[in-house]
C-alpha cells in the first residue's frame, strides 16, 4: 500500500534552484578563479577580472624543468602504487572474503586503521624505517609510502565484490577439472573487474593527489605536482598564477573520475568502501 | 570453506601476507617504533621517560596546540553534519537536474586539501574575489584566513567534507523502510515531528560514524591548517611536522601518538557503532 501525497512528490524548482546556485558559487566559481588566475597576466586589486589575459603563465609552466620533472614524478608514482596496491590487495581480499578464519574483526581494523591514522604521523614513523633500509626521499620509497594508504580502500572494495561472488562457480569450475591458476585467471579476475576498475582509480587518484606522505617521506628530493604546489604557496612568496595552474592539472584526474567513470564509481561500491554502514 | 589447497592454514597465510604483511612492515612496526621512542625507548641512549608526554600536557603551548587540534576537528564536523543533513533531505526530493547534482556534489570529496587551501585563499582571503565583490557596496571582508577564529580553516574543511557525510546520511536515512515514517505520518506526526522523532534517532549511527571519521580526518590535516591557519596557536599537527623539520624525532612522535590515540579511539568506536547497525540490519553489508 502506498500512500499518494508521501511518494509521488510534485517536482520542486524551487530546491533544484537553490541546490544549483549554490553548486554554483561553491564548486563552479573557485574552478573558474583558477582558470582566471592561470590566465592572468596582471591582475590587481580591486579589479573583478584580471587586467590582461594571457596564456603566458602556461608556456612558462610547461617549459619549467621542475614541473616536468614534478609531473613525471606523480605520473610513474601514480602507476606504480595503482599496480603495488592492486597486488597486494587481490590476495589477501580473496582470503578475507572467502577463507573463514579466526579474528577477522580485528584484520579488518588493522587494515582500516592506516586511513584513519593522520597521513603526517604515517608519514615521519614510516620515514624512520626507510631512512634505515636506505630508501628514503626516493621514488620507489614514495610509493612504497603511498601504498600504505591506498591499500585499505582497495582490499576492502575487492572484498566486498568477493563477497558476491557465488561459491559453487567456484565448486563447479574445481570439480571440471580447473586448476587454482585457471580458476583465477577464467573466473576469478573477469568477476573482480568492476572492484578493480573502481579500485584501480581511486588508487590512481589518491596518489596523484596525496599531500601529507610525500611531503614528509619525499620532499624536496622527490617532488611531486602536490608538493611542488605546496612551495608556490607559501604565504612569503605566494604566486597564484603558478599554483592556479598546476592546481587544474591536479584536478585534471579527479574531473575525469567524476564525469567519465561515473558508471564506474557507483554509490553503493564507495559506501562499501568507505565502511559498512 | 573455498580452499584452493589442501592445507588451509598455509594457505591462509600465504593468501593474507602480501597486503596485511606489507602493513605490518610498513605501518604497524613504524608505528610501534614511534610509540616506543616517544617513551625515549629509540636512539642511541634509550631510557624510559614520560617527559615528551609531560611536555605535552604541561607546556602551555603544546596545550594550545591540542586544543586547537581538538577546535580544528569538532567546529569544521558540527558544521558539516548540519549541512549535509539538510542537504541530504533536499536531495529526497524529486527534481529537475537530480542525477547531474548528485554526480557533481561530490567532486570535493577528491580535490586535496592543499588544492581547497588555495580556493580558499583566492575567494575569501582579504583582497580576494568576495572582497572585491564588496567593495562597490562599502563592505569589507573580516579577516577570514588565518584568523584567530579559524573561519578559513572551518570554510575549507567543511567544502572537503561536506560530500562524503552528505553521501553517509544519504545512506543511512535510505536504509530506514519508507513504511516507518508513512506509519508516523498516519499516526499524525508532522513531518518535522516524524523527522525529528523518527528518522533522525533511526538514522543516528550512521551519521555518528560518519561524524568520527571526518573528526580524526580534520583533526590530523595538515595542508588546510598550514596554509590558511592562524600562526599561532598551531594544531599538533602542524606543530608536528615543524619539529620533525627541527629533528626532534622524539617530541614528534610523542605528539604523533597523541594523535594516533585519537584516531585510536574513533576507529574503535566506529566498529562498535557499524558492528551495531551490522546486527540490527541482520547482515552488514
Amino acid at each position: 500500500m502506498t500512500v499518494p501525497s508521501l511518494t509521488s512528490e510534485p517536482p520542486r524548482p524551487l530546491v533544484a534552484t537553490v541546490l544549483f546556485l549554490t553548486l554554483a558559487v561553491s564548486v563552479t566559481l573557485p574552478v573558474v578563479l583558477l582558470v582566471l588566475w592561470s590566465l592572468s597576466g596582471r591582475w590587481s586589486f580591486p579589479n573583478l577580472l584580471p587586467n590582461e589575459l594571457s596564456l603566458d603563465n602556461w608556456w612558462q609552466v610547461l617549459g619549467d624543468d621542475g614541473i616536468g620533472r614534478a609531473a613525471l614524478n606523480s605520473l610513474t608514482i601514480a602507476v606504480g602504487v595503482t599496480g603495488l596496491t592492486t597486488a597486494l590487495a587481490l590476495p589477501t581480499a580473496w582470503a578475507m572474503a572467502k577463507v573463514p578464519m579466526r579474528g577477522k574483526r580485528a584484520l579488518e581494523m588493522f587494515i582500516l586503521a592506516p586511513s584513519i591514522i593522520p597521513g603526517i604521523v604515517v608519514g615521519v614513523s614510516v620515514g624512520q624505517v626507510l631512512l634505515t633500509l636506505g630508501i628514503a626521499y626516493t621514488t620507489f620509497g614514495v610509493i612504497l609510502v603511498q601504498t600504505i594508504g591506498t591499500l585499505p580502500l582497495m582490499i576492502r572494495l575487492l572484498t566486498a565484490s568477493f563477497e558476491t561472488l557465488p561459491d559453487e562457480l567456484i565448486h563447479a569450475a574445481r570439480s571440471l577439472g580447473a586448476g587454482p591458476l585457471a580458476i583465477f585467471r577464467h573466473l576469478i579476475l573477469p568477476l573482480a573487474v568492476p572492484g578493480l576498475m573502481a579500485g584501480g582509480l581511486l588508487s590512481f587518484v589518491g596518489s596523484f593527489e596525496e599531500f601529507d606522505k610525500t611531503f614528509v617521506t619525499g620532499a624536496p628530493v622527490i617532488q611531486t605536482l602536490p608538493t611542488k604546489l605546496y612551495t608556490y604557496l607559501d604565504p612569503y612568496s605566494l604566486q597564484f598564477p603558478l599554483a592556479a595552474i598546476v592546481s587544474l592539472i591536479l584536478l585534471l584526474p579527479v574531473l575525469v573520475v567524476f564525469i567519465a567513470a561515473g558508471r564506474i564509481m557507483r554509490d553503493d561500491l564507495m559506501a562499501g568502501g568507505m565502511g559498512k554502514l | 570453506m573455498i580452499g584452493l589447497h589442501r592445507r588451509p592454514r598455509l594457505e591462509l597465510m600465504l593468501l593474507l601476507l602480501p597486503g596485511a604483511g606489507f602493513l605490518a612492515a610498513l605501518f604497524g612496526f613504524p608505528l610501534l617504533t614511534a610509540l616506543l621512542g616517544s617513551f625515549g625507548l629509540v636512539g642511541d641512549d634509550p631510557a624510559l621517560t614520560l617527559k615528551f608526554y609531560a611536555r605535552i600536557f604541561t607546556s602551555t603551548v603544546l596545550l594550545r596546540s591540542l586544543a586547537t587540534s581538538l577546535y580544528y576537528g569538532v567546529v569544521p564536523v558540527a558544521v558539516t553534519v548540519v549541512l549535509a543533513i539538510v542537504l541530504a533531505l533536499a536531495l529526497r526530493r524529486h527534481f529537475a537536474g537530480r542525477k547531474l547534482f548528485n554526480g557533481l556534489y561530490k567532486i570535493p570529496m577528491a580535490v586535496p586539501g592543499i588544492i581547497v587551501a588555495l580556493l580558499v585563499l583566492t575567494l575569501i582571503e582579504q583582497g580576494g574575489f568576495v572582497d572585491r565583490l564588496l567593495l562597490p557596496l562599502g563592505l569589507k571582508l573580516p579577516k577570514m584566513v588565518r584568523d584567530p577564529w579559524g573561519i578559513g580553516v572551518i570554510a575549507a574543511t567543511t567544502w572537503k567534507q561536506l560530500p562524503f557525510m552528505t553521501l553517509v546520511i544519504t545512506g543511512a536515512f535510505a536504509a530506514i523502510p519508507e513504511d516507518i515514517r508513512h506509519a508516523a505520518r498516519t499516526l499524525g506526526a508532522g513531518p518535522i515531528r516524524a523527522f525529528l522523532r523518527i528518522e533522525l534517532p533511526l538514522a543516528l549511527p550512521g551519521i555518528t560514524a560518519a561524524v568520527l571519521l571526518t573528526f580524526i580526518g580534520s583533526m590530523g590535516s595538515f595542508a588546510i591548517p598550514d596554509l590558511v591557519g592562524a600562526p599561532n596557536p598551531l594544531p599538533l599537527s602542524v606543530r608536528m611536522v615543524r619539529a620533525f623539520a627541527e629533528g626532534d624525532m622524539s617530541q614528534v612522535f610523542a605528539i604523533g601518538m597523541v594523535l594516533s590515540a585519537f584516531a585510536f579511539a574513533v576507529l574503535i568506536g566506529y566498529y562498535a557503532l557499524t558492528s551495531r547497525v551490522g546486527t540490527a540490519k541482520g547482515d552488514s553489508r
